[in-house]
């Protein structure tokens, strides 16, 4: 039996994790929640954030934690195009047609990652970022600490975004009902748009910390998607603060079984949870999700 | 044309391409039964998809998990009872349909994206299991005791699978099982109101699937000899498949033969560059997809029907 400071750490680890898996997460939600859209390129959209963090460091020398805005604008401003070209003229071909083009996307990006940065796997390494930070009977890395309060305001201004302003406004209509919302005068169309490049700027922001917590390689992508969608059905579809929850709730109980059945077993847990969840309460736990 | 006619005439033209097949390895080397072997395994687990995909409406990303079953299944099998191929063959398929009725109370719960993105985590879930779990070989995967066949041996095996699995989509084609698979890909409730069960035509197609990958699986084991759970429950099983029907045509007839053609011939020219191999077929999909919903099978149908009825107009009447 480990000792109460292991059990106690390893849960408040898990925890500030899962509030970075939350961001991660964020941007497949709310592109699910509006556009009826499984991003099956979210993960490589991760990992995009993640290298565009490396290289933003060892380009500029500028922390990365301090180039997230630019990482974000970076990622916002290239899936505009993406949407642009590939989604917007699927629009009325029914959703497998468009989560079938983000699947070649998908695998487009994890083979041009390998070519062009080869299959090394790399991490953003900081100094502060393996510092331990210690609070009584509990020792965690400070940069789970500071991804964690960088996500949750992420997370926080999203919220404000999407239920305190006029394009948040647009955006729930069109979650709600989009043809509705097209009659009543919302440009659909735009507000889509405008959701894949939040979506994309939220996931730029959660691969370069997912990226300085743990190492990445060209295709983490997978493993990124499936932990982003175990947080979006815990969450419900959609649901902004649903993803913060339902990413500290993975985290906690990955952690736990990481530490009760072993390493390897931590992916194992937000699998199986996934899928029973999937299986028992498919608009998952937090019902009645509103964007 | 008379539908007893054109089922006689897909019925002939498979007893003829098996026959001929049958006989390739005593005129070709080793490079075409390989280049074979593969399009044999591929051309089932294509059928398998289309049938899920194009007929009842199953869009999946689960290939591997019955690839992955039946490959452990058929090492186990011959290591630790030394049945006979053929029997091992039978036995991952029907491994492959338990798991398909096992797990699919909970996958059926969900419609449309939602089984897509089931059966992604579901081989995930297999894949983390067998590099955790130690009687399975954990992370090195297992080895075959004895010598696998030689290959014209394999070859007909996986040709008899190919060939089982043709006859299979046939039969569900021909018969009133098609009209049933159409009615609950178009409109579940609806085909429901008339009195169909969906939930059964769904489990038929999937465990039909499942049964022919998991035999697929085992054939493709004994040939490697050596299995790990990276491999054979890798997500590029459902890459390459989903690629080909969707290269070919979904829910056409000729859609899996045409794309996995397609698509190893691609594999043949870009030996050198996997990762350019990969990236092309997402650019091929994307196209596809965009322009040509029905795949190259549908394109050269509507092209061709195009010519015919151009070439009757300037008939002078």
């Amino acid at each position: 039996m480990p000792d109460i400071g292991i059990i106690s750490s390893t849960i408040a680890a898990g925890v500030l994790l899962g509030g970075i898996l939350g961001l991660t997460a964020l941007g497949l939600s709310i592109v699910l929640g509006v556009m009826r859209l499984v991003n099956l390129a979210h993960g490589d959209f991760l990992v995009v954030g993640a290298y565009a963090g490396l290289f933003f460091l060892q380009f500029s020398g500028i922390d990365p934690v301090l180039g997230l805005p630019v990482v974000a604008l970076l990622l916002g401003g290239l899936s505009i195009p993406l949407y642009r070209f590939l989604l917007a003229p699927l629009a009325d071909r029914g959703a497998e047609a468009q989560m079938m083009t983000m699947f070649a996307v998908s695998i487009i990006l994890e083979n041009i990652f390998i070519l062009v940065f080869s299959a090394d796997t790399r991490s953003i390494a900081r100094d502060y970022a393996t510092y331990p930070l210690t609070l009584g009977p509990v020792t965690v890395p400070l940069i789970y600490l500071i991804g964690f309060a960088i996500s949750v305001t992420v997370i926080l201004v999203v919220h404000w975004l999407v239920s305190s302003t006029a394009f948040g406004r647009d955006l729930r209509a069109s979650a709600a009902d989009a043809q509705a919302a097209a009659t009543l005068g919302v440009d659909v169309k735009r507000v889509q748009m405008l959701t894949f490049a939040l979506g994309a700027a939220c996931a730029g922001v959660g691969g370069t910390l997912i990226g300085a917590a743990f190492q990445f390689s060209p295709s983490s992508g997978g493993p990124y998607l499936l932990n982003s969608l175990a947080v979006v059905v815990l969450g419900g579809l959609g649901n902004v603060l649903g993803a913060l929850v339902g990413g500290v709730v993975l985290g906690a109980l990955q952690s736990v079984g990481g530490l009760t059945l072993g390493d390897g077993y931590r992916d194992v847990v937000g699998m199986a949870l996934f899928l029973l969840v999937l299986a028992f309460r498919p608009e998952g736990f937090l019902a009645q999700g509103r964007t | 044309m008379n539908a007893r006619v054109g089922f006689s005439i897909e019925v002939a033209a498979l007893v003829i391409a098996f026959f001929v097949l049958w006989f390739l390895p005593d005129v070709t080397g080793d490079y075409w039964l390989q280049l074979g072997f593969r399009i044999c395994i591929y051309l089932t687990l294509a059928h398998g998809w289309n049938l899920m995909a194009g007929s009842a409406g199953l869009v999946s990303l689960g290939t591997s998990c019955f690839v992955g079953l039946g490959a452990y299944v058929a090492v186990e099998s011959l290591n630790g009872f030394g049945l006979p191929l053929p029997l091992v063959l039978v036995l991952c398929g029907v491994a492959g349909g338990l798991l398909a009725v096992l797990v699919s109370p909970a996958l059926f719960r969900l419609r449309g994206l939602y089984f897509t993105v089931g059966t992604l985590a579901l081989s995930e879930l297999l894949r983390l299991l067998m590099v955790n779990v130690s009687t399975f070989g954990g992370a090195t995967g297992l080895f075959l005791q004895e010598d696998p066949p030689a290959l014209p041996v394999l070859f007909r095996y996986a040709l008899v699978v190919a060939v089982v699995a043709s006859a299979a989509i046939t039969l569900c084609a021909r018969t009133r099982v098609s009209v049933i698979f159409r009615a609950v890909r178009d409109d579940e409730d609806a085909a429901a109101q008339m009195g169909v069960r969906p939930f059964r035509v769904k489990l038929g197609a999937f465990v039909l699937a499942s049964a022919l990958g998991a035999a697929a699986g085992g054939i493709q084991a004994v040939k490697l000899g050596a299995i790990e759970p990276y491999g054979m429950f890798g997500l590029q099983w459902a890459i390459d498949v989903l690629s080909m029907v969707i290269i070919g045509g979904v829910g056409l007839r000729l859609g899996p033969l045409i794309g996995a053609l397609f698509v190893v011939i691609l594999g043949e020219l870009l030996a050198d560059y996997p990762e350019a191999h990969i990236a092309a077929a997402g650019l091929i999909l994307i196209v596809l997809i965009r322009f040509a919903p029905h795949g190259i099978v549908g394109f050269a149908a509507h092209w061709l029907s195009l010519k015919l009825l151009k070439s009757l107009k300037r008939v002078p009447a």
